[in-house]
């Protein structure tokens, strides 16, 4: 976390925000699957976007994966690309749950609701707490298919200086469900953040 | 006589905000635990008592300190502060013996209305 300068108390201003933005999304999910949702601690970490690839090359390399993206513009220069990434196998879990059939087309439609809630709730909790607010393209998919998770963030990613990495889990009450979120946003932003948690901390 | 309170969460962001929002009328001596651990050692071995309790925690969450409050019969009153607001969650705090649940991120309004609607203001 601290490899872009983070201090430690803008590391925690951070987490906390992040903490009530994920106990959105999560609730939201959970009334979507209408099940219960034992959250956990999600890591986060700044990285520059061209070690994306790398970070996740391992865990992804041998399943299937997902990656939905969705672009996000606020004021302030506050902007970026989403990207939640998830293992087919979790996918399933998850469609299994909803009544649909592995492999159905509308599996695909399912992700992206899925990831559009996770985002969209996640992003405008976000939002709240440092007074922007966001609004976002349409949700697509990267990638459903066996392919190289790696190249495919490495294209995606390209475009950016920074990604803020988000590493969440979700226990679903007798499942689990893994995935992962990417913030990808420019070099810019990084101060911008910087300055809003600033701010915040400045207040207590 | 100052009332002996705790602020059990593991980000300072946090302890502060709650920290802030608290009157000051409400005559207090504060101490805090960075999680559900720091927490427990602190209630066996001291009287207190009012709990301000985070849920999401590293090495025990509040889930687990409103358990061992129940189990160990430790007398304080608890009130949940929590980002996870899912109903099933909010009725679980309260049937183990939680006094209120406040949505995070707390301010001044919703602290003030919880210790005014029990007495503590």
């Amino acid at each position: 976390m601290n490899r872009l300068g983070f201090s430690e108390e803008q590391r925690d201003c951070l987490q906390e925000i992040i903490n009530v933005a994920m106990g959105l999304a999560s609730d939201k999910l959970a009334r979507f699957l209408n099940t219960f949702v034992h959250l956990q601690v999600p890591s986060i970490a700044l990285v520059g976007a061209m070690h994306i690839p790398e970070e996740f090359e391992n865990r992804y390399q041998d399943a299937e994966a997902a990656l939905v993206s969705q672009g996000f513009f606020g004021n302030e220069g506050v902007r970026g690309e989403a990207i939640v990434l998830y293992q087919m196998e979790n996918a399933h879990k998850i469609s299994a749950l909803l009544g649909y059939e592995a492999g159905d087309v509308s599996e695909i439609e399912m992700l992206t609701d899925i990831s559009s809630i996770l985002t969209t709730t996640f992003l405008n909790g976000l939002a709240d707490q440092i007074e922007n607010s966001l609004s976002y393209s349409a949700p697509r998919i990267l990638s459903s298919r066996h392919g190289n998770v790696a190249d495919v963030l490495k294209n995606t990613s390209f475009h950016w200086e920074h990604a803020l990495k988000v590493d969440i889990s979700y226990q679903l009450i007798d499942h689990s469900f893994n995935c992962d979120m990417i913030l990808l946003i420019p070099g810019e932003a990084v101060s911008n953040i910087k300055n809003i948690l600033d701010r915040i901390l400045e207040a207590y | 006589m100052a009332l002996p309170v705790l602020i059990c969460d593991d980000s300072i962001l946090a302890r502060k905000q709650v920290r802030k929002s608290l009157p000051e009328s409400f005559d207090a001596e504060f101490q805090t635990a960075g999680n559900g651990l720091e927490a427990l050692a602190v209630l066996r071995s001291q009287e207190i008592g009012l709990v301000f309790l985070d849920l999401t925690m590293p090495e025990l969450d509040g889930v687990g300190v409103l358990e061992a409050i129940k189990a160990e019969g430790i007398d304080c009153f608890v009130i949940v502060i929590s980002a996870d607001i899912q109903p099933e969650m909010q009725k679980r705090v309260m049937e183990l013996g939680a006094l209120a649940f406040v949505q995070k991120p707390v301010n001044e309004d919703k602290i003030i209305g919880v210790l005014k609607q029990y007495g503590f203001v």
